[in-house]
């Protein structure tokens, strides 16, 4: 089922382009990885599909809903999309401003009116999927990046989300983390989320991603392809190895 | 790392989420994001100004001019003079391409509002004439000041403070704070959409979170002051800002406060 | 509280100038001694400056839909001390002067004299005082909220005080048209009110998250060496300012106390009865017919006719197409 679909998109930023004229179609339960130069556009791309930025000109059509800036304007409609939508930020600093990491993880579900109980379930949880329990106690703004990253995506997960935006979710951490969370977003994957991780990592994410897309240095479409397309293209490998 | 992984999700996890959501209105949140944003337009590229060679004076006596512009204006009450004044800047005015000078229409028409929304009531204590005279005065003040704000960058304040003897930790200051101003800045705006993007209902408390979003901000920049001084060190910092600015041939310069001392001389001779 | 250019008379602006400037040269002193213990502290004025530019800009929302603005000036003393809260808030004043267009450039020192002086030390004195009680939280609380209103009031006396000291012949006044009568409890009422408990909050919000994630980051008072000198010079400046303010008026004009009285007097009443069309000025004249008192009809067609033609040509050129003739 078609879940994200976009039509000659474009993105501008003050002084230069970030995306040009993309049309791409994502459907329910795909695990995308996105990946591309520095500059492509992928964090432009993960921006519009959260919600953050509108563009200018092109659609966005999440299910049957067209996503613009008018569509937006109403925080309730906001709300839904941020409910249907998480995404974790590629600098997890500015994601995390609670007392604690408990607390970080509660913020979310204390919205969504759950009782007390429903809430620390979830924080458990949550601190249990990202092996986060020992952090439970302590200050987000202490940790070390790689802690950032996991606490930044159970806080995330907390709220349920269908569709989990990731901007380079694997940096920082170590091989050993990184593989624990792309195993992590993998069962997540196969329980019915929607998984869109921008990444440059492609010998961490050949194996887990379904499906590449892949940008060029003119932030236009450059490929996109399944992995067995993938597997079967050894000069794109080659290439992907070497962002 | 605990290496032992769950191996099951939990079921909440593996649900459709409900949908839940309650009417609300617009946040602070957006509206700070709009200002914020276009603080950093700002900052990030500041308007294309005028370089027209021949009329391009100093740093420092631009600064000049425009303290003794406002100094002058705040003095005199006499007409003709602040008319005279007037007509400067609307020359000068003239030499602005058209959109810069759409722009400083537009701003200084906001700004002179803003001012005068006090003093309006002021018409029932002392008239119309007060009023209307206050109100010019202030608006040409306005005018002046963003005269020069959309002609100078940033930097040319700075070189103008240096060539004034403004002592170098001062101007040090300033240029840490202009560029972090931006980065601040720039911090500030992803943690609100960050913020933003896991507010699924309104913001019963939003106080706390503002609370925590600047305290975030200022270990932040406790941080950033850290690595900066570091820096500093690094490149062999000795307390001095070094700025070298051109020779140049300065009669322009002296000329273009030609009008303005003229004014100042005629204020002292009419009072007399 | 940003007091914009022509509100205060250029007198008044060059007072509080000159009596900031032994408080800024004191500051440089302390601060400088400062960075010799926590060299961060150099850079962080500036950061600060920036930090507290934030602040002043960020829309705090209050109850009944509308936003007021926090300005930060005894947290910044909290977090960073007072001496260099004093000095990173001058350089945010001086920046929302001269580049972006808050508060005004003569009146940079009053401002300055408000929010980077009395604001920070009046909270930092409280602060201190609650935490030698042991209850830290109530005494930057009350110093936040006192703070701002002792700022707002003495904002509102350089105000009020316009009237007074710059007026026409005839009574009008030149600058703040407002009396002591209307600017003193219009200013406190709106900070009393509304502004010194969003300030209160504010501070205290973000003093507590400090100190809860990151204690060792606050300002740590210095042991005491000689401070005295010090406190006894700010207290003298602090009741030499008002002098000061009077002082320049019998510079500038007359003044003894029966004159002051009547001046009361003359402004409590011209707050009491619209006195209408003041004919200290010539503008009827100046818009009626193109002359203007005391000066030649030739001079006044002149400056009529090349106004004319001036914004004939601004009109001309703003209408113009922008085709960026910038290089
Ligand atoms: N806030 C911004 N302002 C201006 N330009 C930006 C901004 N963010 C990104 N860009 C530009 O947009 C382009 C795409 O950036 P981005 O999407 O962040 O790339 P990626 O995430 O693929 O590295 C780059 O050329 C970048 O310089
Ligand atoms: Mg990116």
């Amino acid at each position: 089922m078609v879940l994200i679909k976009l039509a000659n998109l474009c993105y501008d930023y003050p002084n230069t382009c970030g995306l040009d004229h993309l049309d791409l179609t994502i459907n329910t339960g795909e695990f995308v990885c996105l990946m591309g130069p520095n500059g492509s556009g992928k964090s432009t791309l993960l921006r519009i599909l959260s919600g953050l930025a509108t563009p200018k000109t092109g659609e966005y059509w999440l299910r049957d809903q067209a996503i613009t800036a008018n569509y937006l304007s109403d925080a309730q409609r906001r709300q839904r999309l941020h409910q249907t939508v998480g995404m974790v930020f590629q600098n997890t600093d500015v994601q995390l401003f609670n007392t604690s990491v408990a607390e970080e993880i509660a913020f979310g579900p204390r919205q969504l009116g759950l009782n007390d109980a429903e809430i620390a379930q979830r924080v458990t949880d949550c601190l249990h999927l990202t092996a986060c329990e020992t952090l439970r106690d302590r200050v987000p703004y202490q940790l070390s990046g790689g802690e950032k990253k996991r606490v930044a995506l159970a806080s995330v997960l907390a709220l349920n989300p269908e569709i989990l935006l990731l901007d380079e979710p694997l940096n920082g951490l170590t091989i050993a983390a990184q593989q624990q969370m792309l195993t992590l977003l993998q069962r997540l994957n196969a329980a019915g989320k929607t998984i869109i991780m921008a990444s440059h990592n492609f010998q961490q994410v050949q194996a887990v991603g379904q499906r590449f897309i892949i940008f060029n240095s003119l932030h236009q479409l450059d490929a996109d392809m399944s992995q067995a397309d993938l597997q079967s293209q050894p000069e794109r490998q080659a290439q992907l190895m070497t962002l | 790392m605990d290496p032992k992984q769950p191996t099951e999700l939990p079921d909440w996890l593996q649900q459709p989420a409900s949908a839940h959501s309650q009417a609300s209105k617009t946040s602070f949140l957006q509206r700070n994001q709009r200002h914020l944003r276009s603080l950093l337009t700002r900052l990030a590229q500041p308007a294309p100004v005028v370089k027209n060679q021949r009329w391009h004076l100093a740093p420092q006596i631009n600064l000049i001019r425009l303290l003794l512009l406002v100094l002058l204006i705040a003095l005199i009450n006499n007409v003709t003079l602040l008319w005279c004044l007037a007509l400067l800047l609307g020359f000068q005015l003239l030499l602005l391409p058209p959109s810069q000078l759409r722009r400083f229409v537009r701003s200084w028409l906001i700004s002179s509002f803003v001012a005068l929304l006090f003093v309006l009531p002021s018409y029932w204590l002392t008239g119309p004439g007060t009023l209307l005279f206050f109100g010019l005065k202030t608006s040409l003040m306005l005018a002046n000041a963003q005269y020069y704000r959309l002609t100078t960058p940033f930097q040319d304040l700075l070189s103008g403070l240096k060539a004034l003897h403004c002592p170098d930790v001062l101007i040090m200051t300033l240029a840490i704070a202009i560029t972090y101003l931006r980065m601040l800045g720039q911090h500030l705006l992803l943690t609100m959409e960050a913020l933003e993007l896991r507010t699924v209902a309104p913001t019963k408390h939003p106080y706390r979170l503002i609370g925590a979003m600047f305290g975030n901000l200022y270990l932040k920049s406790y941080a950033y002051a850290l690595e900066l001084y570091a820096a500093m060190e690094a490149r062999g910092f000795n307390g001095h800002y070094v700025r070298t600015s051109p020779t140049r041939n300065h009669w322009p310069d002296y000329l273009s406060l030609g009008p303005d001392i003229l004014v100042l001389i005629l204020f002292i001779f009419w009072r007399n | 509280m940003h007091i914009p250019d022509n509100y205060l008379s250029p007198a008044t602006c060059g007072t509080l100038v000159a009596a900031m400037a032994p408080v800024w040269t004191v500051a440089v002193i302390k601060v400088k001694a400062q960075v010799k213990e926590h060299h961060e502290t150099l850079p962080m004025l500036g950061i600060a400056a920036s930090l507290a530019f934030l602040i002043m800009m960020f829309n705090l929302p209050i109850p009944g839909g509308t936003t007021a603005h926090a300005v930060g000036g005894t947290l910044l003393a909290v977090l960073i001390g007072p001496w260099a809260a004093c000095l990173a808030l001058t350089v945010t004043l001086a920046l929302q002067a001269l580049l972006f267009g808050d508060g005004g450039i003569l009146a940079f020192g009053a401002n300055a004299f408000n929010m980077a002086f009395i604001m920070p030390f009046v909270g930092y004195a409280c602060y201190r005082l609650g935490q030698k009680l042991h209850h830290e939280k109530i005494g930057l609380a009350v110093g936040a909220y006192l703070g701002i209103n002792v700022a707002a009031l003495v904002a509102g006396v350089e105000l009020g005080l316009q009237p007074l000291l710059a007026h026409t012949a005839s009574g009008a006044p030149l600058y703040c048209p407002y009396g002591l009568s209307i600017a003193v409890p219009a200013m406190l009422t709106a900070h009393l009110l509304v502004a010194g408990w969003v300030e209160l909050v504010f501070t205290l919000l973000v003093f507590q998250f400090v100190k809860k994630v990151a204690p060792t980051n606050l300002y740590q008072t210095p042991t005491r060496t000689n401070q005295r000198p010090w406190i006894a010079l700010l207290i003298g400046l602090a009741a030499l300012s008002p002098l000061g303010l009077l002082a320049s008026n019998t510079a500038w004009g007359e003044w003894d106390p029966t004159e002051l009285k009547q001046l009361l007097a003359q402004q409590h009443l011209s707050t009491q009865a619209p006195q209408g069309m003041v004919h200290g000025f010539h503008f009827q004249a100046l818009f009626s017919d193109y002359a203007i008192a005391g000066l030649p009809v030739s001079v006044g067609y002149i400056l009529s006719a090349l106004s004319a033609i001036l914004i004939f040509l601004l009109l001309i050129r703003g209408l113009q197409h922008g085709s960026e003739t910038t290089n």
